[in-house]
């Protein structure tokens, strides 16, 4: 019986280690193996929404081979309407949103101060930055430029993919110091320093450890200790203590000529540098036509965005409205070809909804003339990108860029802002007592 | 026990059987403990000093300087009490910073370099064995647990700098990038970017501590090493408490007829009441 039960158990057994395994390589086929991208959909509308507004970003190229290079250029605007519950940008660091090391920042700059150290930016105002970025992972990478702002964390602008070809193995980062050392690659410099130094003393440490467990340990020492008969000074004898006396003075000695001969080795050394960069914004380019959000919706099942929007060209030239920029997401207004000339075919799609823009009345706002328009960004972008989760979010106020043209194509850029009231039925009204939709 | 069946040791007799179980326990023991002080150690030491040991620019002369060795003194401090007081064996502190630096290596080449990306000039862990040899000596010869705090502890945060130093100058020779002065640490870390480690989180010296003369890491180092004697004191004692064996009676054995039966039925039938609260909590020590 005992037996049966035996193998009935061990039959359960076999048939669950089977079905994990089963799982397990299920698990391994079907699940990609990388990260697609950064999580940027993760962050919360808000926070995408009225930030810093990524504009004119352009990837040198979209294909470079290991130790090649990319240049990403572009300009930002850190949103006037900041979020209430975000520290200022009293410290920001330029980065780039790439999934982990795979490429090698060599340079960076805002407005043409290097950009190794962190600034302060300023709220409404625009900024020009470039990073040059090296090959190093071969693989299909999805490239960001990125803001990071102590506090408020990763503001990621535009990701374009990037494919790295040829071996990593071929990567090289060299440098010469100013003490006049060639670095032929940082990935490897200093470490065969590292090795001898922690083999060294793991090593010793080693030697410590065995000296005394090649004696009995546990049981025999405790035994030693809490009972009569024990010889206590079997257990720390003076051989032990004559040992570590020497490896105490060994350790000093070391520590003390291995300090003063890499100090020898090494005599202009600086420390970490941490000052802090100064950044002049742009110059400030005054608004040419002042948007005031009358009302906006955002219709849930439509997945379409629309405002009434008053607008005052305050400026000398006719203006005409050609995009709305929030979150990266540019729609374009078909119907300005000003518009339309400024986007690169080799501009991320995802990025580019394809309804586009539409404006009420998209003819040029005369100087002077205030008018009253509706705009309507209608794509599924608003779910694919979960920026409709604004209307779960504390702070549901919508905030993008609004890019104007003249007749000769020349830009100028007004904040657009407001509170966003969701629609949850459907514009048709369509219900379940009135499938067709219409007045009923 | 006579006859070539028995071995003593330390003054006790052995049964040789038992002396050869008791050796492989000793292994056993061994082989786990390294385990288990390999993840605890390393996990309390990321929490707390985790960024400064893991950048190559988090390296700085003060925080660094000053955080590593008293968080890291912790568990050697109370693993000593342990290995110390039960066994008299002084290894405990080297034993756990060798722990940590295995897990240490482990997780920067796996995790951080072959999973990340990360080249190893990048992460490097920090040295603190010599540091641990000297407070295990300095408590094998002293036997005390207060001198080995005012002497050991203080040398354990005080040799941290320049044991480090072998290995970290080259890291901190100067370049010029983009016209700017760095060290080359600054540089490595730069380049090969954290996404979501910008540089202004960086807690590292900004040349607000007056040193009267630039020697930061020194007066880092004295006042990590003060702190250090405290941290001692105080993980020692921890050692001590969590060393004791705590029980908690049954106190639902007299249903189970489970009664001891020298145990007088009145302090029996407390503890089933629960009205003798001294009771509930014993310390086999």
């Amino acid at each position: 019986m005992r037996t049966f039960c035996f193998r009935k158990s061990s039959r359960v057994l076999v048939i669950l280690s089977a079905a994990a395994a089963i799982m397990q390589i299920g698990i391994l086929t079907f699940v990609p193996d990388a990260a697609l991208a950064h999580g940027e959909r993760n962050q919360e509308p808000f926070l995408r929404m009225r930030t810093a507004h990524f504009y004119d970003v352009k990837w040198s190229t979209n294909e470079i081979p290991v130790n090649g290079e990319i240049v990403v250029t572009g300009k930002f605007r850190l949103f006037p309407i900041w979020p209430v519950n975000l520290p200022l940008p009293e410290a920001a660091f330029l980065g780039n949103g790439t999934p982990g090391p795979v490429l090698a920042r060599t340079e960076s700059y805002i407005n043409g101060v290097p950009a190794i150290q962190s600034t302060k930016l300023e709220l409404n105002r625009d900024y020009e930055f470039k990073t040059v970025l090296k090959g190093r992972v071969p693989g299909h990478h999805h490239v960001h430029p990125m803001i990071n702002v102590m506090g408020a964390g990763p503001l990621l602008g535009p990701g374009n993919w990037l494919t790295v070809t040829g071996n990593e193995s071929d990567f090289k980062l060299p440098i010469k110091t100013l003490s006049g050392e060639t670095i032929d690659n940082l990935e490897t410099w200093g470490l065969g320093r590292v090795f001898f130094w922690h083999g060294l003393w793991v090593a010793i440490a080693i030697v410590w450890l065995v000296w005394w467990l090649r004696r009995p340990l546990l049981l025999p020492r405790f035994r030693a200790l809490t009972e009569k008969g024990g010889d206590r000074s079997q257990l720390v004898t003076s051989t032990d203590r004559l040992f570590g006396a020497g490896l105490l003075v060994a350790t000093i000695l070391i520590v003390f000529f291995g300090f003063q001969a890499t100090d020898a080795a090494y005599p202009r050394t600086v420390p970490l540098q941490g000052s802090r960069a100064t950044v002049e914004p742009l110059p400030e380019v005054p608004e040419q036509v002042k948007v005031v959000v009358n009302k906006s919706n955002y219709d849930v099942p439509g997945r379409s965005l629309r405002m009434n929007v008053t607008l005052t060209n305050n400026g000398s030239t006719p203006a005409q409205l050609g995009e709305f920029l929030t979150s990266n997401q540019r729609f374009i207004n078909h119907e300005v070809s000003q518009a339309m000339a400024t986007v690169d075919p080799s501009y991320p799609k995802e990025l580019l909804p394809p309804n586009g823009l539409k404006v009420s009345d998209s003819r040029p706002l005369k100087p002077g003339e205030t008018k009253t328009v509706d705009i309507e960004a209608a794509d599924a972008a608003w779910e694919t990108e979960r920026l409709s989760s604004l209307i779960n979010d504390p702070d549901n106020t919508l905030g993008g860029l609004l890019f104007f043209y003249d007749e000769h194509g020349k830009r100028t850029i007004s904040n657009v802002s407001g509170p966003m009231v969701p629609v949850f039925t459907d514009p048709d009204n369509r219900t379940a007592e009135n499938p067709k939709g219409g007045a009923g | 026990m006579q006859g070539g069946t028995s071995v003593r040791l330390y003054g006790l007799e052995w049964p040789k059987e038992s002396a050869r179980i008791s050796r492989v326990f000793d292994l056993l023991v061994a082989a786990i403990l390294f385990l288990a002080v390999s993840g605890a150690f390393h996990l309390h030491y990321m929490l707390t000093a985790g960024d400064w040991d893991m950048w190559i620019d988090w390296k700085d002369r003060q925080w660094w300087v000053t955080l590593t060795p008293i968080m890291a003194i912790t568990f050697p401090a109370a693993l000593q009490y342990v290995f110390w007081t039960k066994f008299r064996l002084p290894i405990a502190a080297t034993f756990a910073v060798v722990c940590l630096l295995f897990g240490q290596w482990i997780n920067r080449y796996f995790g951080f370099h072959l999973w990340s990306y990360f080249p190893m000039s990048e992460v490097i862990p920090a040295l603190l064995i010599p540091g641990a040899l000297v407070l295990d000596v300095a408590l094998l010869l002293t036997g005390n647990f207060l001198f080995t705090a005012m002497s050991g502890a203080f040398a354990f945060a005080l040799l941290f700098y320049p044991t480090n130093w072998f290995w970290l100058a080259p890291y901190r020779l100067p370049v010029e990038v983009m016209g700017q002065l760095v060290s080359v640490g600054d540089y490595i870390s730069y380049a090969f970017t954290r996404t979501a480690l910008p540089e202004y989180i960086r807690l590292i010296e900004r040349g607000t501590l007056r040193t009267f003369g630039g020697h930061s890491a020194i007066i880092a180092s004295f006042f990590s090493a003060f702190v250090s004697i405290l941290m001692y004191l105080a993980w020692w004692h921890i050692g001590m408490l969590l060393a004791r064996v705590v029980t908690t009676p049954n106190t639902l054995k007299n249903f189970m007829g489970l009664t001891d039966k020298d145990e007088p039925a009145e302090t029996a039938q407390k503890a089933i009441d629960g009205t003798s609260l001294q009771g509930r909590f014993v310390a086999a020590e």
